[in-house]
């Protein structure tokens, strides 16, 4: 292992930790957030349905450096309250992430045949019961690829986080490199460390629409 | 009540848009009745039947299944619908759950069983249907026929007081269009109030009590199954019992 990142091994290694944890709990609340709304978007609940048309609309217009700035120095000044640069990156990233969950878990659910809904109707079960034990559960599984593909993405923006202060991955590298310049080394191991991370969570993700695939 | 019919249709009318799809149907099922509906494609036969529980709403006329009104307000359509089974062309099991559980989802949900309870009732169905042994297949995994049977199952969990078939074998390869319309043979035996919208003028001539012929969003004839195969009132059946009956 070359020298730069063995000397700096243990400050790399926090780094990469944040970039694990910050992906992680966007997953979490990022999914959680789509789900919701992409839900409401898809029953129509009033308000809320439009609210999240609106916010999906807004979020997928935006580019994801100025959202964080936006949850870093805008949200904090408008609501008056203090963020750390790590608590504004994991809000931006969930509600970014949260918006495309949104989308693709909306398509999901819209790829339930109705047949299949008028079926679940006929035997007398409820609009919110056909939801939750008919279309949910297949929306999720059909829904594993473009979600982990989401996933992957959001990984590899939490490098972004570096430029609000956030010592992950990306930003502990560039600051070993403001010391020590080795941009080559340093870079190249960063970007590997993506990959490698990057392919495992695909891999998850193949892993479990394996095992939950519906067959039709 | 126990007089009145158990299915009580008067006047009704539905469009899609601007297209009416009914145009005035009336007709009346009585408690234990098999009637087969039958006509050319497009007649309205699928959306009179969806009309009946209230998946498909309509603009005017009235539908009474056991007296109550489908189309008022106040209705509790759920409740309504499981005391009205339906079976559909393309089976419709859910895919994501085991055949048992596709038979036991509404009886826990809707009726409230006990889960072991509804379990126990599936399973006596689906020896009732002559599959005993596939309680944990996925539907995925079963034949056509099998799958129509395990959709019979389904709808007969709930106890109903009648069951609506929409074209239960029009999907099936011939061989097993056979066990299906055997299942729906020993239940009409059983005194099930059924009606049946299919082609399989065999079926509705052994098991039918009464025929009703649509055409054009009509019902152009509505009569005993003898009385309608051996001297069909209307050209227009007699055509189309021809035709059908030709090949």
């Amino acid at each position: 292992m070359p020298d730069v990142i063995l000397k700096n091994l243990p400050f790399l290694l926090k780094g990469l930790w944040t970039t694990v944890e910050l992906t992680l709990w966007t997953i979490i609340f990022g999914t959680i957030l789509g789900a919701v709304l992409g839900t409401a978007r898809f029953v129509r609940i009033p308000v809320l349905g439009v609210l999240s048309t609106v916010f999906v609309e807004f979020i997928r217009g935006t580019p994801l450096l100025v959202v964080l700035l936006m949850t870093y120095f805008a949200l904090p000044a408008l609501l008056g309250y203090k963020a750390s640069a790590y608590g504004a990156a994991l809000l931006g990233f969930v509600l970014f992430i949260g918006a495309y969950i949104a989308e693709d878990f909306r398509s999901g659910l819209r790829s339930v045949r109705p047949s299949l809904i008028q079926a679940a109707l006929a035997t007398g079960l409820t609009r919110w019961q056909v939801l939750r034990f008919i279309i949910v559960p297949q929306a999720i599984r059909s829904t594993i690829p473009s979600v982990f593909n989401q996933y992957v993405r959001l990984l590899k923006f939490t490098s972004v986080a570096s430029i609000i202060g956030v010592t992950e991955l990306t930003g502990a590298a560039l600051l070993v490199n403001a010391r020590d310049f080795h941009p080559v080394t340093l870079l190249a191991t960063v970007a590997v460390t993506y990959l490698v991370l990057c392919y495992a969570l695909s891999l998850v993700g193949r892993a479990l629409y394996a095992r939950l695939v519906v067959k039709t | 009540m126990s007089d009145a019919p158990t299915i009580q249709i008067r006047d009704l009318h539905k469009s899609y848009g601007v297209t009416p799809v009914l145009r005035g149907c009336s007709m009346n099922v009585s408690r234990g009745e098999v009637v087969v509906v039958c006509g050319p494609s497009g007649s309205g036969k699928s959306t009179l039947i969806k009309c009946v529980n209230g998946l498909e709403p309509y603009q005017s006329g009235s539908i009474k299944v056991e007296g109550i009104e489908v189309g008022a307000k106040e209705t509790n359509l759920p409740q309504l619908r499981a005391r009205i089974g339906m079976v559909f062309q393309h089976f419709e099991l859910y895919p994501h759950m085991s055949v048992l559980d596709n038979i036991a989802l509404a009886q826990v949900h809707v009726l409230k069983r006990p889960r072991r309870e509804a379990n126990e009732r599936a399973q006596q169905l689906l020896a009732r249907v002559g599959l005993a042994d596939k309680h944990a297949a996925m539907p995925v995994d079963l034949s056509g026929g099998q799958q129509q049977r395990v959709a019979i199952a389904r709808a007969l969990a709930l106890d109903p007081q009648a069951i609506l078939f929409d074209e239960p074998t029009s999907a099936l390869d011939p061989e097993m269009i056979h066990e299906v319309l055997q299942v729906m043979s020993e239940l009409a035996k059983d005194g099930m109030t059924m009606v049946v919208v299919s082609h399989e003028m065999g079926f509705a001539r052994r098991v039918a009590d009464r025929v009703v012929f649509m055409d054009a969003g009509k019902i152009v004839e509505d009569a005993s199954s003898g009385e309608f195969f051996s001297t069909p009132r209307t050209p227009r059946a007699a055509e189309f019992l021809s035709k059908i009956l030709s090949h």
